[in-house]
């Protein structure tokens, strides 16, 4: 390889400083919120003095736990017909070169395209207008489901293009039919992409603030809850929220990498 | 039987079948009930119900009265100013990572698509804590003896800095799945022929991949332009949006009609820049096949 000549080397620097700032301007207050959490001192925590007061807080508070079982339905809910969804069409679309697929998949795509709050009033006006269902949960499925199935489309579509088709040719020249093709041979093989667009789509609607704010009438949710003690000044007790829902994101997207390499593995595309 | 066979293997039934569930669901109730809510926008509201007696003094508001429109032109200029400034700090970013990144790519990538989904009203309490008046920034200036910066306490230079906190993971991820399917050895062929780094980025990486560039401009500007938590808890008293005077009409002041026809200003607005920058793709792509004849 030929010298890289300085002018090169000032530049892939520059930008190495520049990606090296984003990670901290990305994550610093992430640990920073976490730090506050264990703190007695929330507003100059220095030098150190720990804490456990307010996770003890948060424990006892009222809304808390429904609020975290409300998120988690929520959250378990939208996965689970988002992923229902996308699926179902990823394969489609791939394994069914039909002329004019192209609108399908700008359909799939478009709420990508829609402000969350849009989705959020709409769905509550046509709820309440037209429909005459008053805000609860299973509404708020529906609306996030609206909204994060793109989500899940992308992630199996990005997979599942490497996937090759005459696995199923095969089965169903042997005669299976095509609900066992998909459960005996389609599945075992693209269920690391099924599972990471599940785990994607379930934190979309687990921490959705803007959609699920408009549809769930007055019931608490976390993002809600952490909606309402911002606008009434700041409680330490948030910081404790926001750590526990952070380290549980960042639990399940090195889960979702995990999938990703056992799914380059298993669709038969050597690791890059 | 033969028939009911050959209905069976119809790629184009199968395709239906697979596909027709999700797009029905997001054509019910994603696009009907955002057409719904262009219906409300020519109706009025009386004491918190909506009446069907068409009208279109909705939008001579929205449009007409300053108190609007001046929201309005805010929100559009902040959702440029945020946008352009993702672009231009992401652009270098995703390329490092999409040449340079080897084996790690994935990891770095993913990295700056992580912290999206903490959940926006936790990355904005998260920022608050840095920003504001008792914040990490401020606080640390006043033990050193300084002055506190006054701008990043609660005003619309901080709701920047919230939005580009918020977004950014969009525009890299963007501009990097284009480069990602980019061949580099194109600016090898530029090279040998002569052209210097600059004119080789501008002419070759740059028109290539100006498509992802746009729908990465298109994934910033639309929620920042909706963007209502960062501005209500980190742009203090002047930084209210044109989206907190639509939740205003939704909450308190219950007008209805008036606030879908926000809305539906909101989804115009953004439909206009999405078919601007959609135009400008197929010009580039002209201009650049034009170049080579």
């Amino acid at each position: 390889m030929a010298a890289v000549n300085p002018g090169a080397r000032f530049v892939i620097g520059g930008q190495t400083a520049m990606l090296l700032a984003l990670y901290l301007f990305l994550y610093f207050p992430i640990f920073y919120i976490g730090y506050l959490s264990i703190m007695e001192n929330n507003v100059w925590p220095f030098p150190p003095v720990f804490t456990g007061e307010w996770y003890d807080r948060l424990m006892i508070m009222s809304d808390f736990h429904v609020g975290l079982l409300n998120s988690v339905l929520i959250g378990v809910g939208t996965a689970s017909l988002s992923t229902l969804f996308a699926t179902a069409a990823a394969i489609g679309i791939l394994r069914y070169p039909i002329r004019r697929r192209g609108v399908i998949v700008v359909l799939f795509l478009a709420p990508l395209f829609v402000a969350q709050i849009l989705i959020g009033i709409s769905t509550l006006m046509f709820n309440r207008n037209v429909l005459g269902i008053p805000g609860n949960i299973e509404s708020a499925i529906v609306a996030n489901t609206a909204y994060s199935v793109s989500f899940a489309f992308l992630v199996i579509l990005a997979q599942l293009v490497r996937y090759d088709w005459r696995f199923d040719e095969v089965a169903q020249v042997f005669g299976a039919r095509p609900f066992r093709t998909f459960r005996e041979v389609t599945f075992p093989n693209i269920w690391p992409a099924v599972l990471g667009a599940f785990i994607i789509s379930f934190i979309l609607g687990f921490n959705n603030f803007e959609i699920t704010f408009y549809n769930v009438a007055a019931i608490p949710t976390l993002p809600t809850i952490a909606w309402g003690t911002l606008r009434h000044g700041i409680e330490p007790e948030l910081y404790a929220l926001a750590t526990i829902v952070n380290a549980l994101v960042f639990l399940l997207l090195f889960i979702i990498y995990l999938l990703i390499r056992v799914g380059a593995l298993r669709l038969g595309v050597p690791e890059e | 039987m033969r028939g009911r066979r050959a209905l069976h293997l119809d790629p184009r039934v199968r395709f239906a079948t697979l596909v027709g569930p999700g797009a029905l669901f997001i054509v019910l109730f994603l696009l009907i009930p955002l057409l719904s809510i262009v219906v409300f926008s020519f109706w009025r509201t009386e004491s918190y119900e909506l009446i069907s007696d068409w009208n279109v003094n909705n939008y001579e508001a929205v449009l007409g009265e300053w108190i609007y429109l001046k929201f309005l032109l805010k929100s559009l200029a902040m959702a440029a100013a945020v946008s352009a400034i993702c672009l231009v700090y992401a652009w270098p970013c995703a390329y490092l990572i999409a040449k340079h990144g080897g084996r790690y790519k994935l990891v770095l990538v993913l990295l700056t698509a992580a912290p999206f989904l903490t959940g926006i009203l936790l990355r904005i309490t998260a920022m608050q804590q840095i920003l504001g008046p008792i914040g990490l920034v401020n606080m640390a200036l006043m033990e050193l003896g300084a002055q506190p910066i006054q701008v990043l306490m609660y005003t619309n230079i901080a709701s920047a800095v919230g939005l580009i906190y918020l977004w950014i993971p969009f525009m890299l991820l963007a501009i990097y799945l284009s480069l990602f399917n980019f061949n580099f050895e194109l600016l090898e062929v530029a090279k040998v022929n002569g052209a210097r780094p600059w004119r080789a980025f501008f002419e070759v990486t740059w028109p290539l991949n100006w498509m992802g560039t746009a729908i990465g401009i298109v994934l910033v500007f639309i929620p920042t332009f909706a963007a209502s938590v960062t501005p209500r808890f980190l742009g203090g008293p002047n930084g209210s949006m044109f989206v907190n005077r639509l939740e205003h009409q939704f909450g308190s002041a219950g007008t209805w009609a008036l606030g879908s026809a926000m809305g539906v200003v909101m989804c115009v607005a953004s439909l206009v820049v999405i078919f601007v920058l959609w135009r400008t793709v197929r010009l580039r792509r002209a201009g650049f096949t034009g170049a080579g004849a």
